[in-house]
């Protein structure tokens, strides 16, 4: 079996299970710790309607913050979007996603994948550079953010490395085995690390908005 | 009017409190096992899901008066949770075996570094989470911080010795029934009707040891709106003090004994509603925990004065008149506002009050806290820090141009009379329930 046969055979089954049985785990985990009833009256209606609300507005800065650097602020949207982007609107993906689960929509044209694809690539090394150098986020941040900026890192760059390659396939079946095989190592840590705030931010932002909702005050 | 000897006094008398505490001595294991238990029966599902979520951007630094003001790392709210996080991921989390072989146990030495993080530098303002992404409650971490240091033996001094105090003899600052007692004597020479120890009434009015030695206009003006407002009320000698310091040292039991006095009152009277006079703390420790502490829904409203007046205000109840063109501003005490949703109400009275009322920028749940809260005043080492936080709070309402800043925290008003002594500040510092209670409309 090659390594492109390997990656794209039972090192994906593989990774995937992972990734779908670790979220599902550690989800879980987190619910059956449970949680005592608040008794307390509550002071305004619409706890639900504040919870649903917060994990919208959080996206967006919050006004009444000392302005940070603006480039602090800009940088975590510029890559959380270009990763989007890149893994569901990339021609490629769309047709590797329609291959395994059969599912397909319109692509964006290669120009703004390639931008996006650069753009990223600088936002997450200006990220890092902010992590190594910002006081406050040395001293917080740990071996686990570091390993997380790596696999998120490296299916970037790999898959950079495949830019030239022909479409359609037929290409460096290597560069194209180790951008497998880098994705597949993001799908199989994403449960178990720092990268698991993409599921939950959900409960988290809920819980803070039914906290603050059913006191009255805007979360 | 406030008397400025009563107040040296009462700083005085905090510059030697510490002295008071029975220290609380035992092992380091001890310590750490003590420390161990208490976080682990206090984390729930949303406490274990905000330890899971931090993706360590940094924001709540910036949300943090005490980081913005010191520009020290350490200050970091989120790292303020890091004893807890690690307790967490040892004990609890879904890779705890594994990341017991990465993460070091917790230790008496990381114990008595944390102490003056969560007491010292966090007043529990809630400030924080607002800026977090992720929508983590640091205050409440905060707060089980202070208990698992507590069980440790390691409150700091001063709030020891008060706590010590409240649970040994229920009174606070040696102020007990007597000394209530003593206060609304006073108010009754001076012609004012003060209701003490009705059997029964629909209102139970708390106070609490600072407006009884040193605010006593607020205590006044109290009993001058319930009156005119003709309600049925009364002042409990067994159950008058709103202050909490279970809560603010960290010792549930004695947190749960203080709340469970009140409840019982309010329930032996029949009280209706029970209102918490200006003491931050007081609110939370009643409107929110107290329903935990009895361990059952409350059968009482329980109301901030702040929030009981706008609400007479805005129903018309309780009339206003001018209280001249004076330029004013409103401090919303963090426990009240942020954490309380108390914003409305505050600005209904003064707005009654047709005074030129100026918000400050930010404001409301954004509010930058005074840097006193959450028992932060009564630290003596932490004086430095609490003076370089009242400076931020002073710019911001030094931009309002207001020539007078009105609150309705006690804690507050004495970190601001505090920190105005300091540095000459100008503003002039006034409660909501003194300034309503002199500008009482001639007629219903």
């Amino acid at each position: 079996m090659s390594l492109l046969e390997l990656a794209r055979g039972p090192l994906w089954t593989g990774s995937v299970a992972v990734f779908a049985l670790g979220v599902a785990w550690r989800l879980f985990a987190l619910w059956r710790i449970g949680r005592k009833p608040d008794l307390s009256a509550p002071r305004a209606a619409g706890t639900a309607g504040a919870a649903v609300r917060t994990v919208f507005t959080r996206m967006l800065p919050r006004p009444g913050f000392r302005p940070s650097a603006t480039l602090v602020t800009v940088n975590p949207y510029i890559y959380h979007l270009g990763l989007a982007l890149i893994a569901f609107g990339y021609l490629p993906h769309i047709e590797f996603l329609r291959r395994v689960a059969g599912v397909s929509w319109p692509a964006l044209p290669n120009a703004v994948m390639y931008l996006a694809a650069g753009a990223t690539i600088v936002s997450l090394c200006i990220a890092l550079l902010f992590r190594l150098t910002d006081p406050v986020l040395k001293l917080i941040s740990t071996a686990g953010d570091y390993f997380a900026w790596v696999v998120t890192m490296l299916p970037l760059v790999t898959g950079m490395a495949l830019i030239a390659e022909p479409a359609g396939g037929g290409g460096d079946a290597v560069r194209l085995a180790l951008h497998l095989l880098s994705l597949e190592l993001l799908l199989a840590w994403f449960p178990f690390g720092k990268l698991m705030h993409a599921i939950l931010f959900v409960p988290g932002r809920a819980q803070i908005g039914a906290f603050l909702g059913r006191r009255g005050v805007r979360a | 009017m406030i008397d400025y000897d009563v107040f040296r006094q009462f700083g005085e008398a905090i510059t030697h409190l510490g002295e008071m505490a029975r220290k609380v001595e035992m092992p380091d294991a001890e310590r750490v096992a003590r420390a161990k238990a208490v976080m682990l029966a206090k984390i729930d599902r949303p406490m274990a899901v905000d330890l899971e979520s931090c993706v360590k951007c940094g924001y709540c630094s910036e949300a943090c008066h005490f980081h913005v003001q010191t520009g020290d790392p350490k200050y970091t709210p989120t790292r303020k949770l890091d004893l807890l996080r690690r307790v967490y991921g040892r004990e609890v989390s879904l890779l705890r075996y594994v990341r017991r072989l990465f993460e070091r146990e917790i230790t008496a030495g990381e114990l008595r570094e944390w102490q003056e993080l969560v007491y010292d530098s966090c007043t529990e303002c809630g400030r924080c989470s607002y800026a977090c992404p992720m929508g983590i409650n640091i205050a409440r971490g905060v707060n089980v911080m202070r208990e698992a240091l507590a069980a440790a033996g390691l409150v700091p001094d001063e709030l020891l010795a008060v706590e010590q105090e409240q649970d040994a003899r229920g009174s606070v600052f040696g102020v007990g029934a007597r000394e209530l007692q003593g206060a609304l004597d006073k108010l009754r020479a001076s012609g004012l009707d003060v209701p003490l120890d009705k059997p029964k009434a629909d209102v139970l009015v708390l106070t609490t040891v600072i407006d009884i030695l040193l605010f006593q206009d607020a205590l006044i003006a109290t009993v001058k709106i319930m009156n005119r407002l003709g309600l049925d009320w009364t002042f409990r000698s067994g159950g008058f003090e709103s202050a909490n310091f279970g809560l603010l040292s960290g010792v549930e039991d004695l947190q749960r004994k203080a709340t469970r006095n009140i409840i019982e009152e309010a329930i032996a009277i029949g009280a209706k509603t029970v209102i918490v006079p200006e003491c931050g703390h007081s609110y939370p420790a009643l409107r929110w925990d107290g329903a935990a502490m009895a361990g059952k829904p409350l059968p009482f409203e329980v109301l901030a004065v702040s929030e009981f007046i706008g609400r007479e205000v805005q129903a018309g109840r309780l009339k206003l008149k001018s209280a001249g063109a004076r330029k004013l501003t409103y401090h919303d005490a963090c426990k009240l506002g942020r954490h309380g949703g108390i914003l409305d109400e505050p600005r209904a009275a003064l707005r009654a009050l047709d005074v030129d009322f100026r918000e400050s920028s930010p404001s409301g749940e954004m509010n930058w806290c005074c840097g006193g809260g959450a028992g932060v005043f009564l630290l003596n080492r932490a004086a430095g820090l609490r003076q370089k936080a009242f400076e931020l709070k002073a710019q911001q309402i030094d931009a309002t141009g207001a020539e007078s800043v009105v609150m309705s925290c006690g804690s507050c008003r004495l970190n601001f009379m505090n920190g105005q002594a300091q540095s000459n500040w100008p503003v002039k510092v006034e409660s909501l329930v003194e300034l309503v209670g002199a500008n009482l409309a001639d007629s219903l």
